[in-house]
């Protein structure tokens, strides 16, 4: 196998986690929807919210490169990388890359959100926030629920279909990293700055804490 | 070139076949609403088209209906002290429209002859579908009976039976909400 004194550290361990607990739940979220278990698919929901905003504080307090500063860099920071992709040198996310990911995170939380209100067809199972909205709202919510995943999977599909472009094409592996959280070592990219894992455990409990919170029906709107 | 579009082509066909509505196969099933139904059904000669129609519409708005007053009821249900005047008139309306849908699914009525999420398996399995009937319109009375008084706990308790009454038909002879 590859040596590891060529590999260089890319991706933290709570991103990776946080990537494939996404990748399962949204699955399972969507399985348990098209077999009208809705009420794991509430958990499940949840549990994708929990993710979602531990990943926003990660994105903030994290490590070097799953610091959102890091790769989302505007406009011109992707029309420069698409003129000169091999003059972007730092590890992690391309500034296109970045765009995917705001993408990806922005069309997930839409659809979370619009769980969060909506009421099942027959009115036996609804989100926790659904009792902040009127009943027709609501039954609108669902309807919204059910045709944005369209758009999420459309995307979901170009970013896998992104990272086969790259594998063939490119030769990069990027599946592995994420796996590994190990690339191979590039001498001109600035080493990841890895953050701590206390930090790791004070964001994962403010996200618990803010689940806990919609799942009372984040009161006082609430509940 | 080719290996990205074969790849991409695989991965969309992939994805794709995940969406694929299990309902698809129902069409098999179209030529069967003229098959007699069970002994104890009434006549089996399917309905003509204006007359299908009219049920059909009437069965959507009925099912409407029950619907609305469900998730009326599954806010009220969710507190400690429900409203019982919301509780009462919702459960009054679901009784009053349950025994309605035993005449609301005759022959000519399925999913070849119009728009509609009944399934075939409805006029395939009428015995199965005609108990479960029964237990919805069971758990209606009892529900309406419940409201009457004023035992909140018994009132829940109807109220979860009720919902399983209707998520017991729905399961097999609904089509999914897609």
């Amino acid at each position: 196998m590859t040596d590891p004194a060529t590999k260089q550290r890319v991706w933290d361990l709570p991103t990776r986690l946080f990537h494939w607990l996404l990748v399962a739940l949204i699955g399972f979220s969507w399985w348990s929807a098209e077999n009208s278990k809705t009420d794991w698919h509430i958990w499940s929901g949840i549990a994708v919210l929990t993710l979602l905003v531990f990943r926003l504080l990660w994105g903030f307090f994290g490590s070097s490169t799953a610091r959102f500063a890091s790769f989302l860099r505007g406009p011109g920071a992707v029309r420069d990388y698409l003129r000169d992709p091999d003059g972007w040198r730092s590890p992690g996310h391309t500034p296109l890359g970045g765009l995917s990911v705001l993408a990806l995170l922005g069309l997930t939380a839409i659809q979370v959100a619009l769980g969060l209100v909506s009421v099942d067809e027959d009115g036996l199972n609804e989100g926790p926030l659904a009792g902040l909205v009127s009943i027709d709202t609501a039954d609108a919510a669902r309807e919204l629920h059910e045709a944005a995943f369209n758009i999420l999977l459309a995307f979901i599909i170009l970013h896998v279909a992104a990272i086969l472009y790259y594998r063939l094409f490119k030769r990069k592996r990027l599946v592995g990293p994420m796996i590994t959280g190990r690339a191979d070592f590039d001498p001109e990219a600035e080493p990841m700055r890895p953050a701590k894992l206390w930090t790791a455990l004070l964001c994962l409990a403010a996200a618990i804490a803010f689940a806990r919170w919609i799942l009372a029906g984040a009161p006082p709107f609430g509940g | 070139m080719n290996k990205a579009l074969f790849a991409a082509t695989a991965a969309i066909a992939l994805l794709g076949a995940c969406k694929e509505q299990p309902a698809a196969a129902d069409n098999l099933h179209a030529d069967h609403n003229a098959v007699a139904e069970n002994a104890s059904a009434p006549a089996a000669a399917p309905v003509g088209k204006e007359e299908a129609a009219k049920i059909m519409h009437e069965r959507h708005e009925g099912m409407e209906k029950i619907g609305k007053a469900t998730k009326a009821l599954g806010r009220e249900m969710k507190n400690d002290a429900p409203d019982l005047a919301v509780v009462r008139t919702s459960a009054a309306t679901i009784a009053e429209l349950a025994p309605k849908t035993s005449n609301w699914f005759p022959a000519g009525t399925g999913p070849d002859v119009g728009k509609t999420d009944a399934k075939a398996e409805i006029w395939q399995k009428p015995e199965d579908f005609a108990a479960k009937t029964k237990d919805f319109q069971a758990a209606a009375a009892a529900f309406n009976d419940a409201a009457k008084g004023d035992d909140v706990a018994v009132i829940k308790a109807r109220f979860g039976d009720l919902g399983k009454s209707c998520k017991a038909c729905h399961d097999g002879y609904r089509k999914k909400d897609d």
